[in-house]
């Protein structure tokens, strides 16, 4: 007797899902597996921020890894921020005030400077070096404390990892993001002027030139170069702390290092990416 | 907690095998305030292991663990964290962090969970470590100091800020010989006061000199936890 049609279509539904939900399954993982740390990223970081507003969050040795990492980005970065300033300025800066000088157009140094140098290309390099400099050794630390099992010591002393490690390091790199950037953008634009006066470009004071920048400047720039900076610091801290606290048993050094640089590095561009649709 | 409530209260409490890898057999034990219970098993990481369970950090499959009349299923993170600031515990391994001195690792739980003033916590630090064997406090990082240096910090953090209950894992092999009767007298001092006491112990030269003190003496094994008769 032959089967009922309503059997033989179940039937051929079965075959036909049987036949793509491995497609299905590899593609959802997929999916999951890339969005990932994206959801975490925007979990912790309101996470960060929520804990960061209750004063019993802030106990002493929060405080304490907020100060030593703060002193860590600062003190490790600064060096390697005053010197990138300074080629970023002679480049930038001279270049700039030369061939705008040079087509007549003299009186628009000070907008080009503050568009290209201080607003787009500090943030960047801001980034770049905070997460090479702090960001991959906060990576790493973490992510060998979670390897050799110190983490999970401090979770069985009632210390919770989040609060004694990824939101004071998260704070210290937004606060260290800010102070950097701003040593960036006056170095680079002094260094700039330096070589631009020597070379004849700029024949104005350097209150002058700082006065054409500033005066350059729309009110939406002094609201966005800060806070470029600021959330510059703030995902470098957080992407190279979550991504930390998430390695697995599987990973070794040669396997968080450069995961943690791709992810540093996107989320530096991503947040320049924002800004620039935006404003 | 009523007074005459149970400390630690392991009601056929079966573990998450995938979590931790202890057998899912359904593990029973009571220890009360005072009480001392020496756990024997020779394997480290199963110790540790169960001495996790015990602190509320392995899910359970069924039963019940409760710690000062408290489950630990039903707590939150918060909850949880603060509960656990009340046990002492000496860990064999990943209990010292290298991005501080010995002197903040042993500090660190309770500068993070009282309130107390920096300087008593330094002061209270530095007469245990006088008890334990030591000049002062060591400053150097953990990684820099031998083992037996690490035994006697490991007490002195177990020992610091009046815990309610200790859970020790076997540190013989490492504590210098001189430390083991301050060790003793911490302890029993400790359970004067009313903190119970899980120790893990891999032979019974560990415990020997203390048996006359000790309430319970159970064994751990890959089928489960054991009742022995205290010798």
């Amino acid at each position: 007797m032959a089967p009922p049609e309503e059997s033989r279509d179940t039937g051929r539904f079965a075959t036909l899902v049987g036949r793509f939900a491995p497609w299905l399954a590899a593609l959802g993982r997929l999916t999951r597996h890339q969005v990932r740390f994206t959801l975490l990223l925007i979990g912790a970081g309101w996470g960060t921020l929520r804990e960061s507003l209750r004063p019993n969050s802030w106990r002493r040795p929060v405080i304490y890894e907020f100060r030593a990492t703060l002193r860590q980005v600062i003190g490790g970065g600064f060096l390697s921020i005053v010197i990138t300033a300074t080629l970023a300025g002679l480049m930038v800066v001279s270049q700039a005030a030369y061939w705008l000088g040079y087509a007549g157009m003299a009186q628009m140094t000070g907008s080009i400077l503050v568009s290209v140098l201080v607003r787009e290309i500090s943030p960047i390099l801001v980034g770049i070096i905070l997460m090479g400099r702090s960001g991959m050794l906060s990576l790493t630390e973490i992510g060998m404390m979670v390897l050799g099992g110190e983490v999970r010591g401090l979770q069985a002393r009632g210390i919770d990892p989040f609060l004694v490690l990824v939101m004071p390091r998260t704070f210290a790199f937004t606060v260290g993001g800010f102070t950097l950037g701003m040593i960036f953008a006056v170095v680079s634009l002094l260094m700039g002027f330096v070589v631009a006066h020597a070379s004849g470009a700029i024949t104005s004071s350097v209150w002058t030139f700082f006065f054409n920048v500033l005066a350059a400047m729309t009110t939406w720039d002094y609201l966005v170069i800060p806070l470029k900076f600021v959330l510059v610091g703030f995902f470098v801290g957080l992407g190279a702390c979550i991504s930390g606290l998430t390695v697995s048993s599987n990973d070794t050094m040669a396997t968080i290092m450069p995961r943690g640089f791709a992810r540093g590095i996107m989320l530096v561009l991503v947040v320049n990416i924002l800004f620039m649709l935006d404003f | 907690m009523a007074a005459n409530a149970p400390l630690l209260e392991l009601r056929d409490a079966v573990p998450s095998f995938e979590e931790s890898g202890l057998m899912p057999a359904p593990y029973n034990l009571r220890i009360m305030p005072g009480e001392c219970a020496v756990i024997d098993c020779r394997d480290f990481e199963r110790a540790a292991m169960f001495a996790d369970l015990c602190t509320g950090m392995i899910p359970l499959t069924q039963g019940s663990i409760k710690f000062m009349g408290l489950d630990w299923s039903t707590l939150y993170d918060r909850q949880l964290n603060a509960l656990r600031g009340r046990i002492g515990r000496i860990s064999r391994h990943g209990s010292w962090l290298s991005l501080f001195g010995t002197h903040l690792n042993i500090m660190l739980p309770h500068l993070y969970h009282t309130t107390d003033p920096f300087e008593h916590v330094v002061r209270r630090a530095t007469e245990l470590g006088h008890t334990f064997g030591f000049p002062g406090l060591p400053i150097t990082a953990p990684d820099r100091l031998s083992g037996a240096d690490l035994a006697r910090a490991a007490c002195v953090r177990a020992f610091m800020g009046r815990p309610d209950l200790l859970i020790l894992e076997d540190i013989s092999d490492m504590l210098p010989e001189e430390t083991v009767l301050p060790f003793f007298e911490t302890m029993t001092a400790a359970r004067d006061r009313g903190c119970g006491v899980l120790w893990f112990v891999r032979s019974s030269a560990a415990w020997h000199a203390y048996r006359k003190a000790v309430n319970i003496h159970m064994r751990l094994l890959d089928e489960g936890l054991f009742s022995l008769r205290v010798v």
